[in-house]
């Protein structure tokens, strides 16, 4: 049986080097939309105005999900086989 | 030679990852990490969450009894607390006549603000923030919200102050 990781983890270091950068800029990407989140929605809450946390969350919860599972694709780099 | 060079050095127990591996050793931490932080922003955000739709920041109850009227010269300011919290509130008294009474924190990093005399306005010495000192409407700096405020009743020589009635954030106006 073989799944992408395998063909992955053959696959040329610059393929893999290419993948990790773009796998980091989102994760990047994430984490700065969600500080925005957090800035926007504790704004909101400190001013009386509490129907923004909310969705705030939401939006955050779903961005850190797929940052989670974003991690799946991450390039393991070359293992030595260990059967044999 | 000797079996020194047989050996693995120290080193290589400690870092035990193959060299075309050890590329991306730092890359995947960073990966994981970023992931931790954003699980600890959406765990922020889950706390501002809870905070505001559960546990709302109690209003000031009832009238409170600051200080008489001529205790306060036009253009002064007092500072007082209402009872049963620990709150800095700042009562000014403006060169108009109306009186004013908001939190004596800013909103931005929590320094202490004090009235400007003669200005209108608000100073927060910290990094520079104006606030209006007629609706605590920022003016100018770094604050991102105005200044909360509480309602001044005067009767006669005795100033009170009570929480801001709901949809009008904004003090009556008073005359002396
Ligand atoms: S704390 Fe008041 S402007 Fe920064």
């Amino acid at each position: 049986m073989s799944n992408f990781k395998d063909a992955q983890n053959k696959a040329h270091p610059n393929k893999t080097n290419t993948l990790m950068s773009a796998l980091i800029v989102i994760l990047i990407l994430n984490v700065s939309m969600q500080i925005w989140l957090l800035y926007t929605g504790l704004n909101n809450a400190l001013g009386q105005n509490r129907d923004i946390a909310l969705p705030a969350f939401i939006a955050s919860l779903v961005l850190f999900l797929i940052g989670f599972f974003w991690l799946y694709f991450l390039p393991m780099g070359y293992r030595k086989n260990k059967k044999k | 030679m000797s079996d020194q060079t047989e050996k693995e050095p120290n080193w290589k127990q400690d870092f035990p990852i193959e060299r075309t591996q050890s590329t991306k050793v730092s890359r995947r931490d960073f990966a994981r990490f970023l992931c931790l932080v954003s699980g600890g922003l959406a765990a922020g955000s889950a706390y501002v969450a809870v905070k505001a739709n559960f546990f709302p920041p109690e209003e000031v109850k009832g009238e409170h009894f600051v200080c008489k009227a001529m205790e306060v010269p036009l253009g002064g300011t007092r500072s007082f607390v209402v009872e049963g919290s620990n709150i800095p509130y700042i009562l000014i008294r403006l060169e108009d006549g109306n009186w004013r009474a908001y939190e004596q924190k800013c909103t931005h990093l929590s320094c202490a603000v004090y009235y400007k005399p003669g200005s209108g306005q608000i100073v927060c010495p910290c990094h520079e923030g104006f606030f209006d000192a007629m609706t605590g409407e920022v003016l100018a700096g770094p604050p991102p919200r105005p200044l909360p405020a509480l309602e001044v009743l005067l009767n006669g020589d005795d100033v009170y102050v009570k929480a801001a009635s709901p949809g009008h954030n904004k003090n009556i106006t008073l005359k002396t």
